[in-house]
């Protein structure tokens, strides 16, 4: 919500500047941008009483001096004579209606009506709308303006549940559906309460004669309204939050007023209905108590004065919570208007030491089972649940986001299938990925089983003695009997014929419950540890990559290693990744044959062949500077 | 020159593979509130409304509780659940005070953009006894705050609305250029909570706290697209050795 600066500050005596206001919202717990000399304000749910000029400056009051007794119109009113039922006085235990009729039109707006449309950059509509708009950012109680002339008849208030048609007064047709309260005028609705008017009653720059609703209505029924039509209502984002059920007489007078300011009134009238709602709580008066929540030491006299200023009433020690605060129901609830006026950031910490228990930790062989992984070159990822294929135990989201992820997958591989397929579309030659995760089916109702489930293809290893080596079931068999001798697994290949690759590597899946694991695994020794710190990342690369290999051939092999520092260390922008594919001394030649791949990758484009063939030359021409080395072919 | 028989190959450089990075902040969000004393629990991810919510103070016009925000399952039966919360409502139960739990795991909200996943995941933790107080809790913060930023980091606490507790807190942090970053949401238990537990919230008070694991780990590792956790990618992964 926008709010005016100047709006605020004119009922301020302090005259506080803008960023003095902005720190005092924030200690207040009021999150607000600031555009010029615009707050965007953004309230917590709780905070609905907050959502205009009087609600803030009744927060802000208790800090500074704030005069919020705007004029109102203080004559006696004639009872207005309106034929008019409420049939769901649970919905709307109060509203009030006020008739009034003009001579003339304003043409031209005065005082804080025009204020607000241009400071806030706001269009007009029609005087009787823009008041009604004016004074909801003014007191937060929305009102709704008909226009008098085409009121004739039966108005009912009630809520319907049959389908119908309604054409609001932004022009938009919406077929209202389930449970909706609404007012309809002679058997039509012409308002679907506390969300938008109707067309056929709303008004226009020509309307003189009005009849203004102001009402209360229960936030469940106005919930949700204006998402399920798609309509865009300051009024029903009130209504949803609470608004003050004991302001009715008092908006209504005000509105008289703006309107007595801008045109002759021929005729006003007014009626309400009430239906003995009481929004008042209250609470004992406990300074302990609020001591005690909060962890500080105030006084009585203090505690009081606070909430003075925040207008609760002390009587005969009680703590009256004004009918605008429907949020405040307990004395937690009163603890944190206390913390609010203190700061909470002004609050002393108080040391806390919690009793330290004997904490099994159950998921032991789970872990045993990531690091073993670990150690094998596996990478663990996390895929999300939802899927768009269905098996008969699959749980199907009733609200899905979208069609391709109605249903809860019933297994892990599928996702790690898509996984090792993103990998291979991305030149990944050796792919070892593994996921543990509950998942979720439906039979006699929902089983829950967690699992862990492993995938590989490819390479067994980028390094000169796996990089020949092809992944195939018999090595993950082997892999797993190391850890695991007495245990049988279902381990599985997927064949590639239904994929969309060319890659013609075996892939090889396993799925399996994590308790059919046996604790055998607990005295696997780990190599891998959890990272200590917290590596920064570096932004991936989406440009295709490519590789060029090297074969030396080192007779003088002192220089071995003096060859190694210089390529696994060769540092360039365009090289994402070095290693040893092919190492063979031969013993009779005694000489050394060595291998290195060079993986070529560019962040900014796809590398051309010119850019890779500079950086090949100069790896070339800086191994071959060292003596008793060579490549052969070149 | 050295006897070529001594000659040794190339160190064997075997490749490890890595944690998620998002399960390894998690852990080491975990196994910090283990050494203050908190004790792990786990509970299932579909739960009911009245676990999810109910028990937990949400009101049936929450808008939480709408179908736009929640994923609901089994012709409404059931939800995916959008918080932790309701495991500890669980064991609170099961057991009596004083208890001090945190559970972790993956929480489902209907949200789907470049800074929201409809998967996420959360570490949230309670602690009742007698006598809990907010300055207590503010402690606890800092020592949670500190041991994830270190002691230099600047943090404020702002009041904050959550129905599950009452006063409610939102802490930031001060980043290096200067901008408060939201880290996580706190407050005393409401005693409507406690005394839905069937625990008396006349003796006994608590705090809870939350944390989105996300949202710690883009910060600690500097990544600035959510997605790029959930592609599997190894040149993403690969960097988290």
């Amino acid at each position: 919500m926008k709010i005016a600066y100047r709006h605020l500050v004119q009922h301020i005596e302090e005259s506080p500047s803008i960023e003095h206001i902005s720190n005092k919202l924030f200690q207040l717990g009021h999150e607000h941008e600031i555009d010029g000399d615009i707050f965007d304000m953004e309230f917590t749910p709780n905070r609905g009483d907050c959502l205009s000029i009087n609600g803030l400056l009744r927060d802000l009051a208790v800090f500074y001096t704030v005069d919020l007794n705007q004029e109102v119109f203080t004559e006696k009113l004639n009872e207005l004579q309106l034929d008019f039922e409420n049939l769901s006085k649970n919905t709307c235990p109060k509203i009030s209606f006020l008739k009034l009729e003009i001579d003339q039109v304003p043409e031209m707006y005065k005082n804080s009506l025009d204020n607000y449309f241009t400071d806030l950059g706001l269009n007009k509509n029609n005087f009787f709308t823009d008041v009604s708009n004016y004074l909801s950012y003014e007191t937060g109680q929305p009102t709704h303006c008909y226009d008098g002339d085409k009121m004739g008849g039966k108005l009912l208030f009630h809520e319907i549940e049959k389908s119908e048609e309604f054409e609001t007064l932004l022009d938009k047709k919406i077929a209202l559906t389930g449970k909706n309260p609404v007012f309809s005028l002679n058997d039509i609705v012409i308002n679907l309460a506390g969300v938008v008017g109707g067309k056929s009653t709303s008004c226009s720059t020509n309307t003189k004669t009005v009849i203004v609703e102001c009402a209360f209505f229960q936030p469940e029924a106005i919930i949700g309204k204006s998402v399920k039509y798609d309509i865009q209502s300051e009024a029903s984002h009130k209504f949803e939050r609470g608004v003050d059920p004991d302001c009715h007489e008092r908006v209504l007078r005000r509105f008289i007023k703006l309107v007595d300011d801008h045109a002759d009134i021929k005729e006003i009238s007014i009626i309400s209905y009430d239906s003995k709602y009481n929004p008042i709580h209250q609470l004992p008066v406990n300074v302990q108590k609020i001591n005690q929540i909060i962890g500080i030491n105030i006084t009585e006299n203090e505690y009081l004065n606070y909430l003075s200023k925040l207008r609760f009433n002390i009587e005969e020690g009680f703590i009256k919570v004004p009918s605008f605060r429907s949020d405040v129901k307990t004395q937690n609830d009163l603890a944190e208007e206390v913390a609010r006026v203190i700061g909470y950031n002004n609050i002393p910490t108080s040391e806390i030491n919690i009793p330290q228990n004997e904490k099994p930790n159950y998921k032991d062989v789970e872990n045993k089972l990531r690091f073993f992984l670990l150690d094998h070159g596996f990478y663990e990822v996390i895929n999300s649940p939802f899927v768009s294929l269905s098996v008969d135990e699959a749980i199907k989201v009733d609200n899905p986001l979208d069609s391709n992820r109605e249903y809860l997958r019933t297994n892990i591989t599928n996702s790690l299938v898509e996984n090792l397929l993103f990998n291979e579309r991305r030149q990944k030659d050796s792919i070892k990925l593994f996921e543990i995760s509950d998942v979720y089916s439906s039979s006699n109702g929902i089983n829950k089983k967690r699992k862990l489930s492993i995938i590989a293809s490819g390479r067994v290893g980028e390094n000169y003695k796996d990089f020949s080596k092809k992944i195939n079931k018999k090595y993950l068999v082997m892999l797993f009997k190391k850890i695991l001798p007495n245990e049988v697994f279902d381990f599985k290949i997927v064949s590639r014929e239904l994929l969309d690759t060319k890659i013609k590597n075996e892939i090889v899946t396993l799925e399996a419950n994590i308790n059919s694991f046996s604790s055998d695994i607990l005295s696997y020794n780990e190599i891998s540890q959890s990272p200590e710190s917290f590596t920064q990342y570096s932004p991936i690369s989406d440009f295709p990559s490519s590789f060029k290999d090297i074969s030396y051939s080192i007779k003088d092999y002192s220089k071995t290693q003096e060859l190694e520092n210089l390529l696994l260390n060769y540092q360039c922008d365009i090289i994402k990744d070095v290693y040893i594919f092919d190492y063979f001394k031969n013993v009779k030649q005694k000489e050394i044959k060595i291998g290195f791949r060079f993986t070529f990758q560019s962040k900014k484009a796809t590398l051309n062949s010119a850019e890779m063939e500079l950086v090949y030359n100069d790896i070339v021409d800086k191994s071959l500077s060292i003596s008793g080395i060579s490549i052969p072919g070149i | 020159m050295p006897e070529f028989k001594d000659i040794s190959p190339p160190e064997l450089i075997k490749d490890r593979g890595s944690l998620h990075p998002i399960n390894h902040m998690k852990d080491s969000i975990m196994e910090m509130l283990t050494s203050f004393g908190f004790e792990i629990i786990d509970g299932p991810e579909i739960e009911t409304e009245e676990f999810n919510f109910d028990m937990l103070n949400i009101k049936k016009s929450h808008p939480a509780r709408q179908m736009h925000d929640t994923f609901y399952v089994e012709n409404k039966l059931n939800l995916l659940r959008t918080h932790t919360s309701p495991v500890q409502i669980r064991c609170m139960l099961e057991k009596k005070p004083p208890l001090a739990f945190i559970s972790g795991g993956k929480v489902y909200r209907k949200d789907d953009d470049a800074t929201h996943l409809p998967m996420f995941h959360q570490v949230e933790g309670i602690y009742v006894d007698e006598n809990i107080s907010f300055a207590q809790l503010k402690d606890l913060i800092y020592k949670i705050i500190y041991s994830l930023f270190g002691e230099d980091v600047e943090l404020r606490f702002r009041p904050s609305y959550f129905p599950f507790t009452e006063p409610s807190a939102e802490v930031d942090i001060l980043s290096k250029e200067g901008k408060w970053l939201e880290i996580l949401g706190c407050g005393l238990v409401n005693p409507v909570v406690l005394e839905n537990c069937n625990i008396d919230s006349n003796r006994f008070s608590g705090l809870a706290f939350g944390l989105g694991v996300e949202r710690i780990a883009m910060l600690k590792h500097g990544v600035t697209d959510i997605r790029e956790f959930y592609k599997s990618n190894l040149d993403f992964l690969s960097q988290f050795k």
